[in-house]
């Protein structure tokens, strides 16, 4: 496929309302292209400038695209760089401030997402849009119209699943799905329209390699057997360079260069990704998180680039790990609210100054063990020590030494409408307080503290946490559970959500934090992370733990059949 | 014994007829995520506009549909107000309640009328089953309305379109707008239906039931059916099963005095509100109910 010309050439910055940002003004001249249709007469899929802007951000800004059928489109860029919003403007969920979106030559009415469904535009999205108490089959006939069947929408997502080697059942109720299940789910519902343009929004964050392999093969099968297109929206290198035709990349709400996949490399992708401006880190960690795909290779040394410069010190100490055991987990049981079974019989240990990475698919047990240790769960049989001495279990302990940087720090990592000030000091007001009275200069003063200690950038330490980009905001999470000295870091997908920066950034601090002499319980789905960062690694399955290997010596077979429960 | 427990039983279903028309409304609501306390406002006015209808037309029948078109009315203001100006449900509710309870009592002041009442109909051979038949087959001719609109309400909400797209609305409303489903409007619609139930079920009160209006002639039985609504799992059985043992309740009060029980009547007054409480209590807890229940959904913040 030929290279398509790199966009900026045809973008001048949007007349109306994209302008408060002064993007280049120079450029304004009667550039007016030969639009995209003119010069690809077989795109499928046509954006010409489409522009959104909300508040003072641009969050696209004059982005030309024009896709193929029979092609798989990667759309990268960092998290911010506009990839969704673009894609939620094709389906119609985001109104365009600017600019329009074509399918087969005709021009869509702009945030209409029925529309754009009828048209012929399925999306797959990256917070599902399945309703978790119904079934899986009310789900897919949510997305169509007229008359309910019952009996033919079963047929029919039994079929689509076979087809397509999606396998479902479609009495199920969502919500005792897993992950993957859902996200096949979503396909299913999404196939049922016969689209003929598929975007998926990072489609395999929730997914394991393997679940991920078996994904790119069913889009790459859709494409070749009903001649449809696919974009795909990653920010991940690997799975770019894996599953597509052809990749935009996106930066600060432009479309910077579209090319061939097949001429690409990880180096030159990362290099489009992050910008000429970007910091070397910045790009030694675009290329580490590449080099953790060099790793798997047979024979691949172990030190790729992307391992933080301490990681030896730390792992030297491992062995003598028993007589400085910080955190132990020993045989926790417990159930959900609903009876469900969520850890049978967990044990795990964490010496001082180590790392212990928990790897697993999402949904065996992660959560339940981070509440556990967070006091927000009772177990039912089991104990925890903490540097020998049994810690109490099931309500939040405001002494507790389990620092905790939960999965989701938006949700309960933070306080977003709260002052970065504020949420610095949330979990020791003791220290802020006088005679009962919180002062704000006190307040301040330690949140400063912090603030230069851990080199959070924020406008202001009255700025509300939700103005934080979300490197700063883990940050901001990190020096709050650490200020207060605790034995042991619980750390629950750090970096989920973070840009290739902020995720490097992250992983050296947790390996610093590690060679403090802090003990490390790491819990991640990201098996890149796990391998970067821990010491020794754990695999869950179905809330226990299935198996032990050391990190020195992974066997990502054994590694990947252990997660999947298929071998101790 | 047989006769009391027969006129026991009339009476709860003369009593829970009203109930479960308003019940039966404020499920497809709360289905469709409102939680709607403004059903007591509705009912309350229909009762009026019932009883006001009938005395004005002279027709029992006309009454009820005036009832109905009141119900509606308050219906609409709840449903403009909560679900396209985003004002707090809650807030637009107590708003609506004290409204009504208000000015029905101002009108009924200042404002002469003579309510007609139903005439009572009696199904051959059916209504002369022991024990059960006077309940069920002797009653006022809206009362059969019943037998029709608990399937309906039942194949509407688990089998239409319709139906799937006000659960889901109730359920998640973020998913259903990206699924192209317009999830207020869904939700006003349901608000209107419950409007229209509520509608019959107050002027049943008074065009049905009591053949007059006093003032705040309710008495909360529009929370009650909210109760029921709850108590009964946001299902068509559950509902249907709390209506009738709150009516069974008060039925029992009503009867205990004639059958020579004599307990504190301000006791008594208070049972079926005990009860509900207690029923709350007891099986309320664990009940699933519609994720965004309650939740003002504002679209567009995707």
């Amino acid at each position: 496929m030929p290279p398509e010309p790199a966009n900026p050439g045809d973008e001048a910055p949007e007349e109306a309302q994209a302008e408060p940002d002064q993007h280049e003004p120079g450029r304004s001249e009667p550039e007016q292209s030969p639009n995209a249709s003119a010069r690809e007469p077989r795109a499928l899929l046509t954006v010409e400038r489409a522009t959104k802007v909300y508040g003072r951000i641009v969050a696209c800004d004059a982005v030309s695209l024009a896709v193929d059928a029979g092609e798989i489109r990667g759309l990268l860029g960092q998290n911010g760089a506009g990839k969704s919003t673009l894609m939620k403007m094709v389906s119609g969920v985001v109104r365009p401030d600017g600019g329009r979106v074509l399918l087969d030559g005709s021009q869509l009415p702009p945030g209409d997402p029925i529309a754009a469904l009828e048209a012929g535009i399925g999306m797959v999205h990256q917070h599902f849009s399945l309703v978790r108490a119904l079934t899986v089959w009310e789900n897919v006939a949510l997305g169509e119209r007229g008359r309910i069947r019952s009996a033919e929408a079963i047929d029919r997502v039994v079929e689509i699943g076979e087809r397509y080697g999606l396998p479902i059942d479609p009495r199920a109720r969502v919500e005792d799905l897993s992950p993957a299940q859902r996200q096949r789910v979503e396909i299913i519902k999404c196939l049922r329209q016969d689209p003929r343009l598929i975007i998926l929004d990072e489609p395999t964050s929730v997914l394991t390699s393997q679940e991920s392999r078996v994904l790119f093969d069913v889009l790459r099968e859709m494409v070749n057997r009903r001649g449809c297109a696919v974009v795909l929206i990653s920010h991940r290198l690997e799975e770019i360079l894996r599953a597509t035709d052809r990749v935009t990349v996106l930066r600060d709400g432009r479309a910077i260069s579209t090319i061939a996949t097949g001429t690409a490399t990880a180096a030159s992708l990362a290099n489009e990704m992050l910008g000429r401006e970007a910091s070397l880190e910045d790009e030694g960690a675009a290329i580490g998180l590449v080099a953790v795909q060099e790793r798997r290779d047979p024979g691949g040394t172990h030190e790729g680039p992307a391992e933080p410069a301490d990681r030896a010190a730390a792992s030297a100490a491992p062995s003598d790990a028993e007589e400085a055991v910080a955190l132990q987990v020993e045989n926790l049981s417990a159930r959900g609210p609903d009876g469900r079974r969520l850890l049978e019989g967990l044990s795990l240990r964490v010496g001082r100054g180590e790392i212990l990475g928990v790897a697993g698919v999402e949904g065996n047990g992660q959560d339940a063990l981070v509440e556990l240790l967070s006091g927000l769960l009772a177990p039912e049989a089991g104990r925890v020590m903490v540097s020998g001495r049994e810690i109490p279990l099931g309500r939040p302990d405001p002494h507790s030494t389990i620092g905790v940087i939960p999965s989701d720090r938006r949700e309960s990592g933070s306080v977003l409408d709260m002052t970065v000030a504020e949420n610095l000091v949330l979990n020791q007001l003791d220290r802020v307080m006088r005679r009962g009275v919180i002062i704000p200069r006190l307040v301040r003063r330690r949140a400063r503290q912090l603030v230069r200690q851990f080199d959070i950038t924020a406008a202001s330490m009255d700025a509300p946490m939700w103005s934080l980009s979300g490197g700063n905001q883990q940050r901001v999470v990190l020096a709050r559970e650490l200020s207060r000295n605790p034995a042991v870091l619980l750390a629950a997908q750090p970096t989920q959500g973070l840009d290739v920066g902020a995720i490097e950034d992250m992983w050296a601090r947790l390996s610093n934090v590690a060679r403090d002499g802090t003990a490390v319980l790491l819990i991640s789905t990201e098996l890149d992370e796990i391998l970067a960062l821990a010491d020794r690694i754990d695999v869950i399955h179905r809330g226990t733990i299935v198996g032990s290997m050391d990190s020195a010596a992974v066997d990502h077979e054994r590694l990947g059949l252990m997660m999947g429960g298929q071998a101790a | 014994m047989i006769q009391d427990i027969t006129i026991i039983l009339d009476s709860a279903s003369r009593l829970a007829a009203p109930l479960l028309f308003v019940a039966l409304g404020e499920m497809v609501a709360e289905r469709a995520g409102t939680l709607n306390i403004s059903v007591e406002a509705m009912m309350l006015g229909s009762a009026f506009g019932g009883a006001l209808g009938s005395s004005v037309t002279g027709s029992p029948v006309l009454g009820l549909l005036i009832g109905i078109a009141v119900g509606l009315v308050v219906a609409v203001v709840q449903a403009l107000l909560s679900h396209r100006f985003t004002i707090n449900q809650f807030v637009v509710g107590l708003a609506l309640n004290i409204l009504v309870l208000g000015s029905t009592s101002f009108l009924l002041a200042s404002i002469d009328m003579i309510p007609l009442q139903f005439g009572t109909w009696s199904i051959p051979v059916l209504s002369e089953i022991p024990l059960v038949g006077q309940a069920l087959f002797e009653q006022k001719p809206p009362f059969f309305l019943l037998y029709a609109l608990i399937p309906l309400i039942w194949w509407v909400l688990w089998r239409s379109r319709w139906g799937l797209e006000i659960r889901a609305a109730g359920e998640d409303p973020d998913s259903s707008t990206i699924t192209g489903i317009p999830v207020n409007r869904r939700r006003r619609q349901a608000i209107y239906l419950c409007g229209a139930l509520a509608g019959l079920g107050g002027a049943y009160l008074s065009v049905g039931v009591i053949g007059a209006f006093t003032p705040n002639m309710t008495a909360g039985r529009g929370f009650i059916a909210i109760a029921a609504v709850i108590f009964g799992g946001w299902t068509i059985r559950g509902t249907v099963l709390g209506c009738l043992l709150f009516a069974w309740a008060d039925a029992l009060r009503l009867a205990l005095p004639a059958i020579g029980v004599t307990i504190t009547p301000q006791v008594l007054i208070s049972a079926p509100y005990l009860l509900a409480l207690l029923a709350m209590l007891l099986f309320a807890r664990g009940k699933r109910q519609p994720a965004a229940l309650g939740r003002t959904f504002a679209p567009g913040k995707a």
